[in-house]
């Protein structure tokens, strides 16, 4: 089972899985999948904006639930030490760098999906399956800025 | 709980573990990625895309109602708006940066990544600052509308 877990599935069994996922959730509360509403919904709900812990913060918990799940039966961690390219080029006290970039990086996702109405799950996935022209205008944004701001920081650092 | 929020908990559940299974939590997996010198990430969305596309397709043909709640499937059909770029330009941007996105994130929390905090609490101060500025623009609309010689008052009134 463990060793099954830490190599990556074939992309045509996993996809199909996320994909029914996705379905899932509209065929059982008719709802639009997305894991930005979580963060937003627990946000308003600590600040008072919202009375409840609704739909959206329970499929946050879960995501969190699921993870652990796979990271007990899988034993092991699946993720490298360290933080990627960001802990290869800021090391020692310059680790610093490291967190306030994430910051910066972390407020950029939370508005900008607000903003756009969805992240990668909700415009990329809950969006474009419902075939809504306005989720391919933001999957393709994201998707193309993301790629064009990764090569800039490759080339810069 | 509902038997909505323990539905929404259960698909989150299923997401959570095949997110990490498919290690979208590795930043270094995401970046690889973003350098177009892995499909995989690509091919695994494609294909959850054209399965959940063809399942809604199929749900509507068939005008299924929803399981738990029973009314007819609602689908999310906006146009695009300058929001959709501005907002999907500014996330691709944070996503680039930080190699993970608010799924892999919480991934990446259960796998006990610690700089994972600081992304968290990025979305959390990006979130609190669009309701702020939501909250700002609809209170000015609000007193726009209450003020005798604005033009929206004018036209309310006639």
């Amino acid at each position: 089972m463990a060793e099954t877990l830490l190599d990556r599935p074939a992309w045509y069994v996993l996809g199909p899985l996320i994909g029914l996922v996705v379905v899932g959730l509209l065929a059982t509360i008719n709802e639009r999948f997305g894991v930005l509403g979580g963060y937003s919904n627990l946000v308003e709900r600590v600040t008072g904006r919202s009375p409840t812990v609704g739909w959206k913060g329970w499929l946050l918990f879960g995501v969190l639930g699921g993870a652990l799940l796979f990271r007990l039966l899988a034993g092991a961690p699946t993720v490298a030490d360290g933080y990627g390219w960001l802990t290869r080029t800021f090391t020692g006290s310059g680790e610093i760098v490291v967190g306030l970039l994430l910051l910066v990086a972390g407020a950029l996702i939370g508005f900008g999906a607000k903003t756009a109405g969805g992240c990668t799950s909700g415009n990329g996935l809950g969006a474009c399956s419902a075939g809504s022209t306005a989720g391919f205008v933001a999957t393709a944004t994201f998707m193309g800025t993301a790629i064009a701001a990764t090569f800039v920081l490759q080339a810069l650092t | 709980m509902s038997p909505v929020r323990v539905a929404a908990a259960a698909f989150g559940v299923a997401f959570g573990f095949l997110i990490s299974w498919g290690q979208f939590t590795d930043p270094d997996r995401i970046r690889d990625m973003l350098l177009l010198e892995d499909p995989y990430l690509y091919l695994m969305m494609f294909s959850a895309i054209a399965v959940a596309f063809g399942g809604t397709w199929l749900l509507r043909r068939t005008r299924a109602r929803a399981l738990l709640t029973g009314e007819p499937l609602s689908l999310d059909r906006s146009k695009p708006e300058r929001r959709h770029v501005v907002g999907a330009a500014l996330f691709g941007l944070g996503w680039a940066i930080s190699d993970s996105c608010p799924a892999p994130v919480a991934g990446q929390l259960a796998q006990g990544v610690f700089w994972s905090l600081f992304t968290i609490a990025g979305i959390v101060l990006g979130i609190v600052v669009f309701l702020r500025r939501q909250e700002r623009a609809t209170r000015r609309a609000a007193e726009e509308a209450q003020t005798p010689d604005s033009p929206v008052a004018s036209v309310a009134t006639g």
